[in-house]
């Protein structure tokens, strides 16, 4: 990849490239599973403080 | 981070990053062994040069064990020198790189760097509280530590890089900062151990919080961030998974693993890893500066925001290491002696258990990419996960399993002992550091990315780090992490 190809690359903007149906699913899936996990962990935290 | 962050045109050599893995473990567990015969009574590292807080420079060095103290300052200066050059020069030879040019180039590294620490170590830079002030007869000081030198050590990295790029170019078969860093890690393990095995409560507490860490930068850093590059920015796939994976999970490592598991082409992880290796400098410069000023009384909260914030290993190890510093500085001004160790392992074990992860979700990312979006004759494999996965990491796992046996399983002369091994592999974990933190300096051209256009990927990666990275991460950490704070010491 030449400079001037990175330089044109990081320019464009890509509407060739919308968002699929399995990007969005990953995204949501992905916030959705982290979100209960991290919910899941507070909760976990909250019974099992850190001992000292 | 990587010592290919600025060769953008040069294919991404996987399999040569594999064996630097090894490489450092390999090293790791040299210095390490080394320092374990000495609970036999053998001292094998007494040698090793350590700077002391200093007015008067001929007092600054000395070797680690009152045993070589013949040797003085300048021989122990000297003979860490040759240990390293040998040791290095003999794993670059087994890279398949030219030794004779590392030689002389780590030569001059090993000189700056190093000089850069004894900077760092002058009273007026480094005294920390005013009985230490008064002990070295000065009326101020910037009051950094003597790991201010680290600091130091950056700055003369990015001098020459943006000053001197010429001597920054001649310099690249020694800016091995993947390398020292993670020999530092494995090397880490020890002190790690010794630390936990005096309060193993906390510790297991500290392995139980790195879950969220894991989770935090996988499935919440990572969705965001690629939806910003994708939807806000419209930057095409191929970008986008290399620039979410760098800002989200680890610098180098993410960015080439996700973006080889994608088929995106080299080039394109190679220059977002050297975004990354950027951004990890600037916020070394100033996120440490920033704990100190607003969690000093919340040292766990610090360790873990910058373990979650900054991006690459060294940078994020090293900013720990900072940060250390730098609150246990301000605690000891307001009259409070925190145990050290305990913030940069905090650091440390959540950085650790981000990277753990990073191959299976290189996998997880080939499968969909390969299945649902860019469908080909190859699929992932799942023997990507172990190609993918960070070896050093074992040889942390290693270190520290060995150390808290000692430790805590073994007899009692031995745990007795164990202390000071670990010290003494300790003084190497340090110059690893210094090492790793002058060629992070050293690869940061700000210049030639400017000149590359890198400024729309420095948007994404500023939109993401000051909008969400910084804020989400030190919220997880205040949930998780606040109100307990380190052991006194004693």
């Amino acid at each position: 990849m030449s400079q001037p190809d990175i330089k044109n690359d990081i320019g464009a903007v890509s509407p060739a490239e919308p968002l699929l149906p399995v990007e969005k699913k990953l995204i949501g899936w992905s916030l959705g599973i982290g979100i209960t996990l991290l919910i899941a962990l507070i909760a976990i935290n909250h019974f099992v403080p850190i001992k000292l | 981070m990587s010592d290919i962050a600025i060769k953008a045109s040069e294919p991404i050599a996987l399999k040569a990053r594999l064996n630097e893995d090894w490489l450092a473990v390999v090293i790791g567990l040299l210095v390490y062994a080394a320092a374990l015969v000495s609970i036999s009574g053998t001292d094998l590292l007494g040698w090793a040069v350590m700077t002391s807080v200093y007015t008067d420079l001929a007092k600054a060095l000395a070797p680690v064990a009152k045993a070589y103290a013949w040797l003085g300052g300048g021989g122990a200066l000297l003979a860490t020198y040759a240990a390293l050059l040998v040791l290095l020069s003999a794993g670059v030879a087994a890279l398949g790189a030219g030794v004779r040019k590392f030689a002389v180039a780590f030569t001059v590294v090993f000189a700056i760097a190093y000089a850069s620490w004894i900077a760092g170590s002058y009273a007026y830079v480094a005294a920390v509280t005013p009985a230490e002030q008064q002990k070295f007869g000065i009326g101020w000081s910037l009051k950094l530590t003597n790991e201010g030198g680290f600091i130091v050590a950056l700055l003369s990295g990015l001098v020459i890089a943006n000053v001197f790029p010429r001597f920054a170019a001649w310099l690249k078969e020694a800016i091995r900062p993947e390398l020292y860093i993670k020999v530092a890690i494995v090397i880490l393990g020890a002190t790690v151990a010794v630390t936990a095995a005096g309060r193993l409560n906390l510790a297991s507490s500290l392995l139980l919080r790195g879950a969220a860490a894991i989770v935090e930068a996988y499935l919440i850093y990572w969705a965001v961030v690629y939806y910003v590059a994708r939807k806000w920015f419209g930057f095409s796939r191929e970008w986008s998974v290399p620039l979410a994976s760098g800002i989200s999970i680890c610098g180098v490592a993410a960015a080439i693993a996700t973006g080889g598991a994608i088929r995106a082409r080299p080039a394109v992880p190679v220059l977002v890893s050297s975004l990354v290796v950027v951004f990890a400098v600037v916020e070394v410069l100033i996120l440490p500066f920033l704990a100190q000023t607003f969690l000093w009384q919340e040292p766990l909260v610090a360790g873990a925001w910058i373990g979650l914030a900054i991006k690459t290993d060294g940078a994020a190890v090293a900013g720990g290491g900072i940060t250390e510093s730098l609150v246990m500085a301000k605690a000891a001004a307001e009259g409070i002696r925190y145990q050290p160790g305990w913030i940069i392992a905090t650091t440390t074990t959540v950085k650790i258990f981000i990277d753990i992860f990073i191959g299976v979700w290189a996998f997880i990312l080939g499968y969909i990419w390969t299945n649902h979006i860019d469908r080909g004759p190859d699929r992932a494999k799942p023997i990507e996960i172990w190609q993918r996965f960070p070896k050093f990491i074992l040889g942390f796992i290693l270190v520290f399993a060995v150390s808290l046996w000692l430790a805590v399983g073994s007899t009692p002369e031995i745990a007795k002992a164990l202390p000071t091994a670990a010290g003494e592999a300790n003084v190497f974990r340090v110059i690893f550091f210094i090492l790793t933190f002058f060629s992070i300096g050293v690869l940061s051209d700000f210049r030639k990315l400017w000149q590359q256009g890198f400024g729309k990927l420095a948007a994404v990666y500023f939109v993401s780090l000051f909008g969400f990275v910084i804020w989400v991460g030190l919220l997880i950490s205040w949930l998780f992490f606040s109100g307990f704070k380190p052991p006194l010491a004693s």
